[in-house]
């Protein structure tokens, strides 16, 4: 072997071996191994739910709510979930971020169809309310071109929004019975509500 | 006896340097066993290395005024008791102060040892015996100490080095003749004890932080993560015959030594998956690259300058004040690295447990089983799979589920990985500062 080879051989060979190794793990993402970025919650998300009727809809509009409530407080969908699961307060800005996050939910998805008529939810609703058997049985007696005359799912659902006490709502998350007794409760204010408006119109 | 004499003596050495970091893989489970802090369990690493560091070159002066067999088996005898006392060790204090001992006598048993070989083997093969045990004891020490702490436990990883040192003790004493002491006319070789001292910090990164990476970045079984760091004393005895293929000058040997580390390093900084496999090739390059320096750094530090033993005990100085830089470089830099890395994993949790195809009352269901995993990790990646068994679901819903638990951990390895790039960078560039060493040294020959 002559002196050149020497020399050069050996340090040449490492210079192949580490180039190629780094080169395949580049190559095959080695630079990008990294958790996955939370997107932009200000751009539009493609919200779904296995769940059907008011769970289903409850999640999508949580979904999109949280999008919409991150995008205006600027930060991630990610780190206002994690926030607002922890226990605490919330600040008004984050009470005020997401009502307004969930009413644009309400409207996107009416805009786009996604939103159930009222005759839809009915019998679920009306499962889990507190009326008497004799008015139960009459409401699902009407047509439900009758009960989407009078119940817009928008409506109600932007007047539920409104009645919720979302700071204390939010501060009692671990328990689900209240969670579901306070929903329940803005719900059936913002039917008769709406119900009211609707006759006071009529007459 | 006398065939056997010359084994024992460099299984000894191998021992002594394997202890440098065969706890490594077992840290988790003393970490356990003892209710210890990761702080205070990193010191059962750090106080032999220091010690033995520190200790190395005033074991070798006090060599020149002692019967240098009875100093050499006291060095024995006293590392093996420390070991057997480490084993037994009740609380993490008494296992630091093990530790310090057994570390203690395996600086008198190195420089010991040392001369026992020379009066053996002769100059030359027992300087080459002392070294290779060494090369074979470091890159073999963190493999050893995994398989003993999945097999056994942490404790045996010091019970087995009792009886080896033990024979070693009338081994020593059996030794009849040890060559004269020459005068101490030659000064320490700086330049290579502090290549030495950069490469050893380098090395640390990949031993130490790899098997780190691996157990608890990954969740891989001590044995495993044993079995995968095999690949670098493989490699490491692999770079003796590349080397006598080519037949190097020393310096370019060193030079493309600390590249490979260096190039190996970086490879373990950006793996493309937790898929074992893609660590093979990095942990090659980086044996590849202790097999050709760590030997020749030795040898170039000890040729012909005497008293041998003093300088042999300033490159075991070197390797382990910078096994110790090592570790008090790195160390800060990944648990800070893996305390930031949980912001990142719990926002990637959290997005795929809100876009996983679960109904949504398990959703919530598996955002409160995660929650008591995720918070009060104190810089440790967390287990999920003790939270998904307590999750239940309809068994419609059991595929979705284990596919979400899969892609949760997927991201806590990845959140792992990103959390140990950094420190595998930083040991690159110490074996890049090592590779600099070398380079006045360059100039003054050609001139």
């Amino acid at each position: 072997m002559n002196a050149t080879a020497r020399w050069a051989g050996l340090p040449v060979l490492a210079l192949v071996l580490v180039a190629l190794v780094v080169g395949v793990q580049l190559g095959n993402g080695g630079g990008s191994y990294e958790p996955l970025k939370p997107a932009d919650p200000c751009a539009e998300r493609e919200v779904t739910s296995r769940a059907e009727g008011i769970e289903g809809l409850t999640e999508q509009l949580v979904l999109i709510g949280i999008d919409e409530a991150a995008c205006t407080l600027q930060v991630s969908r990610e780190e206002l979930t994690l926030e607002l699961a922890r226990p605490g307060e919330r600040n008004d800005a984050q009470v005020d971020a997401l009502r307004d996050g969930l009413k644009t939910a309400v409207t996107r998805m009416k805009d786009d169809g996604t939103l159930p008529p009222a005759s839809a939810l009915v019998d679920e609703a009306l499962e889990s309310s507190d009326l008497n058997g004799f008015l139960k049985t009459a409401i699902r007696a009407l047509p439900d071109g009758v009960i989407d005359a009078a119940l817009k799912t928008d409506d109600v659902l932007t007047r539920a929004i409104d009645k919720l006490d979302l700071r204390d709502l939010l501060e009692n998350l671990t328990s689900q019975a209240d969670l579901e007794q306070q929903i329940g409760a803005a719900v059936e204010e913002a039917v008769k509500d709406s119900l009211r408006d609707r006759l006071r119109n009529l007459i | 006896m006398r065939l056997v004499t010359a084994p024992l003596l460099a299984v000894t050495v191998g021992l002594v340097l394997a202890d440098s970091a065969i706890v490594t893989l077992a840290l988790p489970e003393i970490l356990h066993h003892l209710d210890a802090s990761v702080g205070q369990v990193a010191w059962v690493l750090i106080a032999y290395n220091l010690v033995l560091g520190l200790g190395a070159v005033p074991a070798a002066l006090a060599f020149r005024r002692a019967d240098p067999r009875i100093f050499t088996a006291v060095g024995i005898a006293m590392f093996a008791g420390a070991s057997a006392w480490c084993a037994f060790a009740d609380s993490i204090e008494v296992l630091i102060v093990a530790r310090c001992v057994q570390a203690v006598g395996g600086a008198l048993a190195l420089v010991g040892c040392l001369e026992q070989l020379v009066a053996e083997r002769g100059e030359r093969r027992g300087v080459g015996w002392w070294v290779t045990a060494g090369v074979i004891g470091t890159a073999v020490g963190p493999v050893a100490g995994g398989l003993l702490t999945q097999a056994i436990s942490w404790q045996a990883i010091f019970v087995v080095q009792v009886p080896f040192a033990a024979l070693a003790v009338p081994a020593a004493l059996a030794v009849r003749a040890v060559p004269q002491q020459g005068p101490d006319r030659h000064r320490p070789a700086i330049r290579a004890n502090l290549t030495l001292a950069l490469l050893s910090a380098a090395l640390t990164a990949a031993l130490f932080l790899l098997v780190l990476l691996l157990v608890e970045g990954w969740g891989r079984s001590p044995a495993t993560a044993a079995l995968t760091v095999s690949v670098v004393p493989v490699a490491a005895i692999a770079a003796r015959p590349l080397a006598r293929l080519f037949r190097p000058p020393p310096e370019v040997e060193i030079a493309v030594g600390c590249f490979l580390v260096a190039g190996g390093l970086v490879g373990l900084a950006i793996p493309p998956s937790s898929n074992l496999l893609w660590s093979v090739a990095p942990q090659a390059l980086v044996g590849l690259g202790l097999g050709l320096t760590v030997d020749q750094l030795t040898s170039r530090a000890m040729d012909l300058r005497l008293p041998r033993s003093e300088h042999a005990a300033w490159t075991i100085g070197a390797r382990h004040v910078g096994v110790v830089l090592g570790l008090a470089v790195l160390t800060p830099v990944f648990t800070a690295d893996l305390q930031d890395a949980q912001e990142p994993a719990q926002e990637a949790i959290t997005s795929l447990v809100l876009d996983s195809p679960l109904m949504p009352q398990d959703k919530v269901s598996v955002a409160e089983a995660l929650g008591g995993a995720l918070v009060d990790q104190q810089g440790q990646v967390p287990e999920l799979a003790p939270a998904f068994d307590r999750i239940d679901v309809a068994a419609g819903e059991q595929p979705a589920l284990d596919q979400l638990e899969r892609d949760l951990d997927d991201q806590l390895e990845r959140a792992a990985t990103r959390a140990f790039r950094d420190s595998f960078l930083i040991g690159a560039g110490l074996a890049l500062a090592a590779l600099l060493t070398l380079v006045p040294l360059g100039r003054r020959r050609s001139s």
